[in-house]
């Protein structure tokens, strides 16, 4: 079975080579195109088998550096993550070649298509790799590919600002990594993470700072608030497809690393972790949220939104950890199994509304939402797609999203029944009922200021239908999304043996996890019976119509008789009273004028905090500066007087 | 793996005709609530007022009429009204309407309550922003607004009444399961319920939070989101808000008074009297109290919230 992955692999990576060599030709992209998807099928099939079968299968190389052999393992945890890789970068490659193809005449789109494929390629090895050193060079590799993708347009100064960001941000939380797994390997014979799983026990405060900087090192990734800042700047400078990418499922290796580590740790962290993980992910769902909401650039509301999901996420591996912490076996199944679940279904949907995003930004040439509008009539199976993704991220029935909520929230209220001080996470609930509420404001303000009512601009009443090859990965995404959610026995089961797993119990003791296995049946019942109701409703409306006068005339105004697309709400003002409720927390800055009412948004980590701090550290630095003459006497001065102070110390030493 | 041990934990449900029977009870009379709120206002304010059974007229009229749709509209448009009706009417089979069980019940079906209600709301506010009204993008963005703030305040009822009943289906944390707890934790559920009676409010687009009767469209949330639907369409929203009250009526009910033994005719006919009780209370509001401001509306719907949450650390502590 991993021969089968590997060979998946290699056809990814002889995708990445064809582009590169065959870039003259007219054939490049259908030969790119062929190999990748074959590559993405052959590793997904390999992923969905082993999720079937439950087994492990590993394979060891030899190798000549540091750190022992390189293991490379497909096991359930790293195969829910091939899987979804697979499918999202598979549709996001389908999406993106045709996407790129009028550029080619004027930028290296070559060298964008075999860097996605390589980076396509990294992503399954860094969930694949069982070791130390081949983990960090795919995490590095990774990390790369992203950033060569990000500042694919660097003729514009957004895209290379963002890249520099990217680069800090990513290097940072690698820095942790390194410093993580020193700590680890320092109490293992082996860098493979079996031989370090077996350190556990010898571990000083049960891992606790393995912990912490896991948390930092792999937090950077999946962007947790307040290590999210890279995630805005560069989701909206990559092209779409990368950015859906990049949302979908580069920030989830993040989720995948916490997991893992907290899989090696034994599944019960210490309970501050969990703590602070739930409020790490209350924090972050809030925020990202509330922030999403003032946004006004597509893209940069989707990546905030993903702030979001993270958020949600975070919520599950602190319930689960806590869970497993306090002894709860059902509870910790309950919790790691919504984490994954919502990893897997964020990025379905998450990657379907950059594609649509896309799609616009294909139509109109524009991603300031206040310049769009009425493209549900011109682009209509866009706006199907996009409206199943919105109905999905909002986490409402029949859609998949409402299924990985549940999980959550059922973790959430049984913790709140339990009688230790694990009930205080009763709070948590309504702090996701906040997220999801926010999430749904949210979301009606995008799609409406961008599909429903007049165009707001010429170019937005130009706009015309994106082409097929564009629509094909969008509705495929849409329709795993619509499966997931009438059928969410599938995900549902699956996800509950992997968290056993991660938790390290037996799925059989795990009581309030079966009875949620149990009751997806429940789920589906009430998703199709939605369906049929609105089906039966619809029937009975096109009755009671059937011999009526049915007219069709403008917009009542009120009497008003002159209406223009100006009189509509703004993506602005839609937000303003939400956004002023919450005062300063939601960073935006008004400008109100005798006609306009603006709204803009500064991100208050990055602008707000992290850009002046590095500006103090600057302007402190430069106060050292009159010491650095650039004379050569200066500095032997220097040297002579840092000697004399040292023999002094030395004399004063040996004296006492 | 799991498998084996999901088919050992399945359970034979039981006969669901006092269940079907409520419900079907609660369709029909749901009408009536927002006519008794009407008739109360105008009796306490010397007016005589429309009868009471006024909405059923109006729906009669409606489902009769034609239709005008707005040429910007598309199928977001034409689904509103549909899902209105159909979330609220599949979110009342999750409840125990007869105060013991309900048609539907599984773990954790309290979120897919809540999260029923929240699909009516976003395709409702999908529909009026495809007409590309101001009017109507003025009345979504106040009605996401507030709606932001009841959903923690709904979901913080939700959780108190899990952990005084410790059960994870509203039949459990409304029906048979809660009264063996009751005694208890009564003080909790009875905040709970005023609670709930602030967030029906405020749900269902009452005074305070929302006037039905207004015809000045600023000041409006709800009804200036519906300007542009008619005959059909309309009178499924005007339908959907009454059923919405009705399902809030009969869970309030639920906390309050105990339904477990009585006979099935009585228990309906309490199930009657709340619903008409309920509208009774809301006309009292409205006659006693003016429409807040709207920046005031944030402090009445957390201090709702409030309520819960009190009950909530009652119970906690």
């Amino acid at each position: 079975m991993i021969g089968i992955f590997f060979i998946g692999v290699a056809l990814m990576l002889a995708g990445a080579v064809a582009s590169c060599a065959l870039r003259r030709h007219a054939a490049a992209d259908r030969a790119f195109i062929v190999l990748v998807l074959g590559g993405c099928l052959t590793s997904g099939a390999a992923a969905v088998a082993i999720l079937v079968s439950g087994a492990r299968v590993a394979v060891t190389v030899p190798s000549t550096v540091p750190g022992g052999s390189w293991v490379f393992a497909l096991d359930p945890l790293a195969a829910v993550f091939v899987a979804t890789i697979c499918f999202v970068g598979a549709s996001c490659v389908a999406f993106g070649t045709p996407y790129l193809a009028h550029q080619r005449a004027h930028r290296p789109v070559w060298y964008a298509h075999t860097v996605f494929a390589v980076l396509i390629a990294a992503l399954t090895l860094v969930v694949t790799a069982q070791a130390i050193v081949p983990f960090l060079i795919a995490w590095e590799l990774m990390a790369i590919g992203s950033y060569l993708l990000i500042v694919f347009e660097d003729e514009k100064g957004d895209a290379r600002r963002a890249g520099l960001i990217y680069i800090i941000a990513t290097h940072t939380g690698t820095l942790a990594l390194f410093a993580m797994f020193a700590a680890w390997g320092a109490h293992a014979s082996d860098w493979s993470f079996a031989v370090l799983a077996s350190a556990t026990p010898s571990l000083p405060r049960g891992g606790g700072v393995i912990l912490a900087l896991a948390v930092l090192g792999f937090g950077f990734k999946a962007g947790f608030v307040p290590l999210h800042f890279w995630l805005p700047p560069a989701h909206s400078a990559a092209p779409t497809h990368v950015s859906a990418l990049l949302s979908g499922v580069v920030i989830k290796t993040g989720i995948y690393g916490l997991l893992r580590v907290v899989s090696l740790l034994g599944g019960a962290p210490p309970r501050w972790w969990g703590w602070s993980m739930l409020a790490m992910g209350v924090v972050s769902g809030v925020l990202g949220v509330l922030w999403a909401l003032a946004q006004h650039d597509i893209k940069r509301l989707l990546a905030y939104h993903s702030v979001e999901n993270i958020g949600i996420i975070g919520i599950g591996i602190g319930i689960g950890s806590l869970g497993a912490a306090y002894g709860h076996a059902g509870i910790a199944v309950l919790g790691y199994a919504g984490a994954l679940l919502h990893t897997v279904n964020h990025a379905l949907f998450k990657s379907l509304l950059f594609l649509g995003a896309g799609a616009v930004y294909h139509a109109t040439g524009t991603r300031d939402m206040e310049a769009l509008g009425g493209l549900a009539k011109r682009l209509p199976y866009t706006w199907l797609a996009f409206f199943i993704g919105a109905t999905a991220i909002i986490g409402v029935p029949p859609l998949n999203g409402f299924v990985s909520e549940w999980l959550v929230y059922v973790g959430l209220f049984r913790s709140a029944q339990a009688p230790e001080a694990l009930r205080l996470a009763a709070l948590g609930v309504p702090a996701l009922a906040l997220i999801g509420a926010l999430a749904l404001a949210c979301f009606a303000k995008v799609s409406g200021v961008v599909f429903l009512g007049h165009p707001r601009t010429a170019g937005a009443e130009r706009a015309h239908e994106v082409p097929r090859a564009l629509l094909v990965p969008m509705l495929v995404l849409g329709g795993a999304c619509v499966l997931l959610g009438v059928a969410p026995g599938l995900g549902v089961l699956t996800v509950v043996d992997v968290a056993a797993a991660v938790a390290g119990v037996r799925p059989n003791v795990a009581v309030e996890a079966i009875a949620v296995v149990r009751d997806s049946a429940w789920v589906s019942v009430v998703a199709l019976a939605l369906l049929a109701l609105l089906a039966a409703g619809w029937l009975v409306r096109r009755n009671l119509l059937r011999r009526r006068p049915v007219r069709l005339v403008e917009t009542w105004a009120c009497g008003y008789p002159s209406v223009s697309p100006r009189m509509q709400y703004t993506a602005s003002s839609f937000a303003a009273p939400l956004l002023s409720t919450f005062g300063r927390m939601s960073g935006v800055v008004e400008h109100r004028s005798a006609d306009a009412f603006r709204t803009e948004p500064v991100d208050l980590v990055l602008d707000r905090s992290a850009i002046p701090a590095w500006h103090w550290v600057r302007r402190t630095a430069m106060r050292l500066r009159p010491i650095q003459q650039g004379r050569l006497y200066a500095y032997l001065i220097y040297v002579m007087v840092a000697l004399v102070v040292l023999l002094a110390y030395l004399g004063l030493e040996s004296r006492r | 793996m799991i498998t084996a041990a999901v088919a050992a934990s399945q359970t034979g449900a039981e006969a669901p005709w006092s269940a079907l029977g409520s419900l079907g009870l609660v369709v029909l009379v749901a009408p009536l609530i927002p006519g008794v709120a009407t008739k109360t206002r105008a009796l306490l304010t010397g007016r005589r007022g429309p009868p009471v059974w006024q909405l059923y007229a109006d729906l009669r009229k409606l489902l009769r009429k034609g239709a005008v749709y707005s040429v910007t509209t598309t199928w977001a448009f034409r689904l509103a009204a549909l899902a209105a009706v159909a979330t609220t009417l599949l979110a009342a089979t999750i409840v125990p309407l007869d105060g013991r069980g309900a048609l539907v019940s599984f773990t954790g079906d309290a979120v897919a309550f809540a999260y029923l209600l929240g699909l009516g709301r976003f395709l409702l506010v999908l529909g009026a922003l495809d007409t590309g009204s101001s009017f109507e993008g003025m009345g979504t963005s106040r009605e996401v607004s507030f709606a932001s703030l009841i959903e923690p305040g709904l979901f913080v009822a939700l959780v108190t009444l899990g952990v005084a009943s410790q059960h994870l289906s509203l039949t459990g944390m409304f029906g048979a399961e809660l009264w063996r707890h009751w005694p208890i934790v009564a003080p909790s559920v009875i905040l709970v319920a005023v609670s709930l009676f602030v967030l029906m409010l405020a749900e269902c687009a009452r005074v305070p939070v929302d006037d039905p009767a207004t015809h000045l469209e600023l000041t409006m949330i709800h009804e200036v989101m519906v300007l542009d639907h008619s005959g059909p369409d309309l009178a499924f929203i005007l339908y959907a808000n009454a059923l919405k009250m009705g399902v809030f009526a009969a869970l309030m009910l639920d906390l309050v008074v105990p339904r477990v033994g009585l006979a099935d005719w009585a228990s309906a006919a309490i199930l009657v009297a709340a619903m008409i009780a309920s509208g009774a209370a809301v006309g009292l509001v409205e006659s006693s109290m003016a429409r807040l401001r709207m920046p005031k509306v944030p402090l009445f719907i957390a201090g709702g919230t409030a309520l819960g949450l009190f009950g909530l650390i009652l119970l906690l502590q």
